[in-house]
């Protein structure tokens, strides 16, 4: 445990040294999320709206989104594809980490320092649209969400985390990377909400587990998932299931290892 | 001027069959962008598609006037492949490892030199196709489209470049401070990504904004409005003031920029 704690350390100050690029990115992130407002703005004052949403709840719905952008949807399998093809790898096959573990402990420190970052903007936000906000209205809703968000992290880290360790198989494939990523955030409904997409791709999200990284938490915050226990014990399994196969798949991975340029 | 300008088209064209060359060797690359952009500008599609499946119109555009603002913006953007983009998605890297010298020593504007020494036909072709594609459609699908409004739209489409163009020297201006490109970049994507959306959806403060301080929405709106058969002059000319203005600002500041650049490793 501790060789782990001294990795959320330094990834931490690491973090800290770079907060100036992050802060950037959060703002390109937020300019789109600004444009979006706007969007359903210009639709709900030309008295149109969208499925059994209100313009507040989808407001509220892109604002959770920015947050969940930074806290859950992870971005490392960049560097591990990076770390695979480069050969530097090679340094984990002699040390005492786990590398899955290693990379969970990174990829928590980044989400947490990002999140830290993003609620002071989330904030001033729901306090400038303060009347076009959702809150929840009791205390269990507020859990069922944190938790809700907790499953979704670690569920969007496996995920991140097989594609990166795809490198091991296939050795340029930034771009199929991006395609998943992409596909993958699109069915989880980072960019519209599920319920609105026609009825056949509604069907096909909802047995995905995509949908438990955006689209869950967000409907429970809204309170339209007031009994989300199924979802819990559902993204719970996937989680496990992940678990093994993943832990089961750097094992292959290793045997395939090339530690090109090493 | 004349001179000037032929010997800076004389460059550029140089400059355009040395990385033609260079794009050739690598053909699977090539497929994969053009994949890559297909499947992306299709999400995209999507997204409107399904968007327009709940609703009629988004600031009183329709679905297949959309497809037209969506298809511009991939035009544009093959455009500034063509003439400036991959430059400053490099300049990071040049500036971190000192390598920006050359730019500033060689007999041409660094601007110039910067922008042209990456020309690239392929990078965004697959985008660029696409928005041919769907302008195309969305345009046989209007109900009052005339030929006419065609020459105005391309015209109105180097109006757009420039305005991308400002957008990025002042943006990337910044890599003398930050020295990393990489976020900068981002704002400049999401830029571009923004301006697929109507320029109706604003009011008040936010038209101001996203006009004069973050002129997204005039990219695509601008063209796209032109195409649709609406003749609409103040619009025009508001796109043509933004684009001087911007341009001018935006070489000032690059301009006053440059020196705080650290020539590092020299």
């Amino acid at each position: 445990m501790q060789k782990y704690w001294t990795v959320f350390r330094v990834n931490w100050q690491n973090a800290l040294q770079y907060r100036g690029p992050t802060a950037i990115s959060i703002l390109g992130n937020l300019l789109h999320i600004l444009v979006l407002l706007y969007l359903w703005n210009a639709i709900y004052q030309s008295e149109q709206s969208l499925g059994d949403y209100s313009l507040s709840d989808l407001i509220t719905y892109y604002i959770l989104q920015l947050l969940i952008n930074s806290m859950v949807l992870s971005y490392i399998s960049w560097q591990i594809g990076t770390e695979i093809r480069e050969g530097s790898f090679s340094n984990f096959l002699i040390k005492p980490v786990n590398y899955l573990h290693y990379w969970f402990t990174i990829n928590l420190s980044g989400k947490l320092f990002e999140g830290l970052m993003i609620s002071v903007v989330g904030l001033i936000m729901a306090g400038v649209l303060a009347d076009y906000i959702t809150l929840p209205d009791n205390l269990t809703t507020a859990l069922h969400f944190a938790f809700a968000m907790i499953l979704g992290a670690i569920l969007a880290f496996e995920f991140d985390f097989a594609i990166g360790i795809l490198a091991f198989w296939l050795v340029q494939i930034d771009s199929f990377k991006y395609m998943l990523q992409y596909g993958m955030f699109f069915l989880a409904g980072a960019l519209l909400p599920l319920d609105l997409f026609p009825m056949l791709f509604q069907q096909i999200a909802h047995a995905l587990p995509f949908r438990f990284m955006v689209y869950f938490p967000i409907r429970i915050f809204l309170g339209k998932e007031t009994q989300p226990y199924e979802g819990f014990m559902i993204a719970g399994l996937w989680i496990v299931g992940l678990y093994f196969i993943l832990q089961f798949g750097l094992k292959r991975g290793i045997t395939r290892y090339e530690a090109a340029g090493k | 001027m004349g001179q000037t300008l032929r010997r800076y088209f004389a460059l550029y064209r140089s400059f355009l069959s040395h990385n033609l060359k260079n794009e050739m060797m690598y053909r699977v690359n090539f497929a994969i962008n053009v994949g890559l952009d297909i499947f992306f500008t299709t999400v995209n599609v999507i997204f409107f598609a399904i968007l327009y499946g709940n609703i009629e119109t988004v600031g009183g555009w329709t679905f297949h006037q959309t497809l037209i603002l969506v298809g511009t913006v991939g035009i544009v953007r093959e455009m500034a492949y063509l003439t400036f983009r991959k430059g400053f998605l490099e300049l990071g890297e040049y500036v971190r490892t000192g390598n920006f010298d050359v730019m500033l020593t060689t007999p041409m504007s660094t601007a110039s030199h910067l922008a042209f020494r990456h020309v690239s036909l392929t990078e965004s072709l697959g985008e660029g196709l696409m928005g041919l594609v769907l302008v195309g459609y969305g345009f046989s699908h209007l109900d009052q489209a005339t030929w006419i409004s065609i020459p105005f739209y391309v015209l109105m489409l180097f109006n757009s470049l420039a305005i991308y163009y400002g957008f990025c020297l002042m943006v990337s201006s910044l890599v003398f401070w930050l020295i990393k490109s990489q976020e900068l970049n981002t704002v400049i994507y999401y830029f571009m990504n923004t301006a697929r959306y109507p320029r109706d959806i604003y009011h008040g403060l936010g038209k101001a904004f996203f006009t004069f301080l973050i002129p997204s929405s005039l990219i695509a709106t601008t063209p796209a409005t032109l195409l649709t058969g609406k003749i609409d002059a103040p619009l025009m000319a508001l796109s043509l003031f933004v684009a001087a203005g911007l341009l001018s600002l935006g070489l000032f500041i690059w301009t006053r920029s440059l020196n705080h650049y650290g020539s590092a490793s020299s």
